[in-house]
């Protein structure tokens, strides 16, 4: 089994607040890995320490076997890990084909391969009749997709993707669920961040739990759901299975 | 070099500094309240010498009288320009509203070319050429005056927002605009109530000005300019900054001149510091909040 | 009919000289203009238009807003006056050292602020800082003549010293450049460096999280639009044969520049072009028909004298009418630039695509 992701003992810290706090996390090849906990408990930050856009504390991060730690956003993406961000930021000014294909110009130079590329990638997330619109007159549900076409257009081994299904409908995730199941089938691994658990319980092979930045579970979703710590974590909330 | 021409060297920096300080606040405080810079601030410092200089020539007022009846006008010119002109664009990426006070500034400038002619124009009076001497060092009434109520005005504002409901709603608004909406405030008019401030201080200045500056369309740019320097030498957002930014620019510029071979080069010191700030401390000595 | 215009309008542009000193066109032109006014008019639509696309390449495709373009654009006008006043060499090849020249100091500026991650008003101000220190350092030069520019000799009609007698030669030379630039843009548009350039704009971090190094694009489009615009002063020394350092490095001139582009469409590949069609004939027709010059000295006089009300007024009427003190042409630049940001902030062209739908 392909080791693609190991982080192990990452810290960040704001200020006083420490808002990840010495998090061990690894992600196989293959894999769809969660990563959930409530609100404020520090998940996008991790996937912000692990992407380059924060340097950890203290800690470190491999990537294919390679420290990652301190490289910039761009390096780290072409290495082969790409990410989502959970407020979308499509190019508003240009058409989705123009904003995959931005992704897709990372792997070919050329501007007719970069478009094919782009095109193709927006066949996987089943997006191809929107390519001429512009990126700022899409819906919600629109701009995911858009944001995960232009991440796939990449090339990448490993995707993180965080809070792709907010804002959506409940038959929109079905869709997206959809959509990540294709993407892991086409040979990327995934990593999401989510908070709707029908969803979690759906895609995820393992899942971690984050709470006030600390790692308080890791497992298969049907033992981390009846985790007792993780349910006091969640408490009030709702698990409707 | 001897010390007494030192000590008029530093007198009088520390005496232009007092102006460059008011200046600055009002960049500063319009920045701090609404994140804009008003690239058109120093016209605004022109504005105020023509109505000096127009309330001088028209109907005899002494120029601290039109200080006075300055600061409710250019506080209205300023309030009437944020609804109109910065309101909309509040919103708009911020190249827009950089160009729209560049736009301003170019209005501004040439307007009063046209109206004025850029023939330099000077407001003479009677006690324009007092002196007095302090320790052999000899200092212009006319600058101290500008300079002492620059910075009592200065100070005021300071407190101003201390200590008043309408400062710590400025404050408010500068710090959290949608929690300030949601406690009723009406950020509209803070905003409003902050432009028209930042205003009527650079008007104020223009005012003090006249009996010892020479008035033009263009004495607005340099002034400008400077009074970036300051505000960031300060800290954007900082009153306390700006005024001791400006105090420590007068003298750079003051002792510049001094140092220089040819005076006019002085500004060089000045943009060389500034890019230092900029490259180094961007938020210059006391940081960004609006203090 | 889209395509027959914008033929037609080639045609044109590029037949133009060959009329230009006719009657036909002496009668069409409005107060004893000559066809000679008229080739000045679209050669500086040409040169500014170049200049409005260099700029854009950094301004409005990086969307890094500089206000200190001047900079550059003066520092190809002296390099290369320089070295054919001290050297000899021919301004032709005094352009691409102007160029290189201006290329790195662009490099330069740029390596320092985004080095310093320097963005928005701030990075703004710094490239004020930059212009203005070049400006002041050369009014205080020796070497670049200081206040008083330099003064290229007169050599009559000579290729090899860039210099003509006539405008028609500097009429197309500025035309071929403004083509060139605008099919490098065209080109760039539509490849990588043009689709990165355009998405670091939009949004800097998703740009960096997917896989462009946004420090090195940003780099590329400051220098290159450096180098461009240097060139750009070269040409304007040679055709003005003065250049001085309140004029060429101004901030004056960095607006002038910048203008065209912001009006026409920044982010679009025509927008400096059609900008500098709209703004460049308006200044030039201000600047004659309000040409201004009035004496304000005169006016203070009038109104400190003890003449009437009303003669007080209408002499100061008077003046105006007569253009005032000058700077109507400005003061349009100016009510032209603030409509622009309250009403069509994306430029002419944008707000034009979407009025007419295509």
């Amino acid at each position: 089994m392909n080791r693609l992701l190991e982080a192990s003992g990452v810290t960040v810290t704001f200020g006083g607040l420490t808002a990840v706090n010495a998090v061990d996390c690894h992600v196989d090849e293959g894999e769809i890995v969660g990563l959930i906990g409530p609100n404020g408990a520090g998940k996008t930050t991790f996937f912000n320490a692990i992407s380059g856009f924060r340097r950890p504390d203290r800690g470190t991060v491999t990537f294919r076997g390679q420290n990652i730690l301190g490289l910039r956003p761009h390096k780290i993406s072409h290495m082969g890990m790409s990410r989502t961000f959970q407020i979308v930021k499509p190019f508003p000014e240009m058409t989705v084909l123009d904003n995959v294909m931005v992704g897709a110009f990372s792997v070919h130079a050329s501007p007719a391969r970069a478009r094919e590329a782009a095109l193709k990638a927006l066949e996987a997330v089943r997006f191809s009749g929107w390519a001429h619109r512009l990126a700022s007159d899409l819906p919600v549900a629109g701009r995911k997709r858009l944001e995960v076409a232009k991440v796939m257009a990449c090339d990448p081994k490993l995707i993180l993707l965080d809070e792709v299904m907010a804002g959506l409908t409940p038959s929109e995730h079905n869709e997206m669920i959809d959509a990540v199941r294709n993407i892991r089938s086409s040979g990327i691994t995934v990593m999401i961040i989510e908070h709707v658990m029908p969803v979690i319980m759906n895609l995820c092979d393992r899942i971690y739990v984050l709470h006030h930045g600390d790692l308080i579970c890791e497992g298969a979703p049907a033992a981390v759901v009846r985790d007792p710590e993780v349910v006091r974590a969640y408490l009030g909330e709702d698990f409707a299975l | 070099m001897n010390s007494i021409v030192l000590g008029q060297t530093i007198v009088s920096g520390l005496l232009l500094g007092g102006i460059f300080a008011l200046v600055a606040v009002g960049l500063t405080l319009i920045f701090g309240v609404m994140r804009i810079l008003n690239f058109a601030h120093g016209d605004f410092l022109m504005l105020g010498m023509y109505f000096a200089f127009l309330l001088s020539v028209l109907f005899g007022i002494d120029p601290y009288v039109s200080a006075l009846l300055s600061l409710p006008v250019f506080f209205a010119l300023g309030w009437a320009i944020q609804s109109f002109l910065i309101r909309p664009v509040l919103q708009a990426p911020e190249s827009i509203q950089i160009l729209l006070t560049v736009g301003l500034s170019l209005l501004l400038q040439n307007l009063a070319l046209f109206l004025f002619s850029p023939d330099f124009q000077s407001l003479r009076v009677s006690y324009g050429g007092n002196t007095a001497t302090i320790f052999g060092v000899s200092v212009s009434y006319v600058r101290v005056v500008a300079s002492v109520v620059a910075v009592a005005a200065s100070a005021g504002l300071f407190f101003f927002l201390r200590g008043t409901d309408v400062g710590k709603a400025l404050r408010a608004c500068a710090e959290e605009r949608l929690g300030a909406m949601a406690v009723g405030l009406n950020v509209d008019r803070m905003y409003n109530v902050a432009f028209g401030l930042g205003i009527a201080c650079v008007g104020l200045a223009g005012v003090l000005m006249t009996p010892f500056f020479y008035i033009a369309p263009q004495v607005g740019l340099p002034f400008t300019l400077t009074a970036f320097v300051v505000a960031v030498l300060g800290g954007l957002g900082s009153l306390p900054g700006a005024l001791i930014g400006g105090f420590v620019i007068g003298l750079i510029e003051s002792l510049g001149e001094l140092f220089m071979p040819s005076p006019s080069m002085k500004q060089i010191a000045t943009f060389a510091v500034f890019l230092v700030i900029l490259l180094l401390r961007p938020q210059g000595l006391f940081g960004g909040k609006l203090t | 009919m889209k395509r027959a215009a914008l033929a037609a309008l080639i045609v044109f542009l590029l037949t133009l000289p060959l009329f230009a000193g006719s009657d036909a066109v002496a009668r069409i032109m409005p107060r004893g203009l000559s066809g000679s006014a008229l080739l000045n008019v679209f050669l500086l639509i040409f040169l500014f238009g170049y200049l409005a696309q260099s700029w854009n390449i950094l301004g409005g495709f990086a969307g890094q807003l500089s206000l200190g373009h001047a900079a550059f654009f003066g520092l190809g006008a002296y390099t290369s006056t320089l070295l054919y006043t001290e050297f000899g060499l021919s301004p032709w090849l005094g352009m691409p050292v102007g160029m290189a020249v201006a290329g790195l100091f662009g490099l330069a500026i740029g390596f320092v602020s985004f080095h310093y991650r320097l963005a928005g008003p701030f990075f703004t101000l710094a490239t004020i800082a930059f212009a203005e220190l070049i400006r002041l350092t050369a009014l205080h030069l020796k070497f670049t003549g200081g206040s008083m520019g330099i003064l290229i000799p007169l050599q009559g009609n000579s290729f090899w010293h860039f210099q003509f007698t006539g405008k028609t030669p500097y009429y197309y030379i500025a035309l071929a450049m403004l083509a060139a630039v605008t099919a490098l843009i065209w080109w760039m548009s539509r490849s990588r460096i043009g689709h990165y350039l355009h998405a670091i704009r939009q949004d800097e971090d998703a740009a960096e999280a997917i896989g462009i190094d946004t420090r090195r694009y940003k780099l590329i489009a400051a220098t290159l639009s450096a180098a461009l615009t240097g060139a750009g002063g070269t040409l304007y020394a040679q055709y003005t044969q003065y250049i001085v350092p309140d004029d060429v490095f101004a901030v004056g001139m960095s607006v002038e520049i910048i203008l065209r582009a912001i009006v026409g469409g920044s982010a679009t590949v025509f927008g400096p072009v059609v900008g500098s069609f709209i703004l460049t004939p308006v200044a030039e027709a201000t600047r004659v028909l309000f040409s201004g010059g009035g004496s304000g000295a005169a006016i203070v006089k009038l109104f400190a004298s003890d003449a009437a009300l009303e003669a007080k007024l209408s002499g100061y009427f008077k003046f105006l009418a007569a253009g005032g003190g000058g700077g109507g042409a400005l003061m349009l630049y100016g009510l032209i630039l603030i409509f622009t940001c309250l009403v069509m902030p994306a430029g002419a062209i944008p707000w034009l695509r979407r009025r007419f739908g295509q």
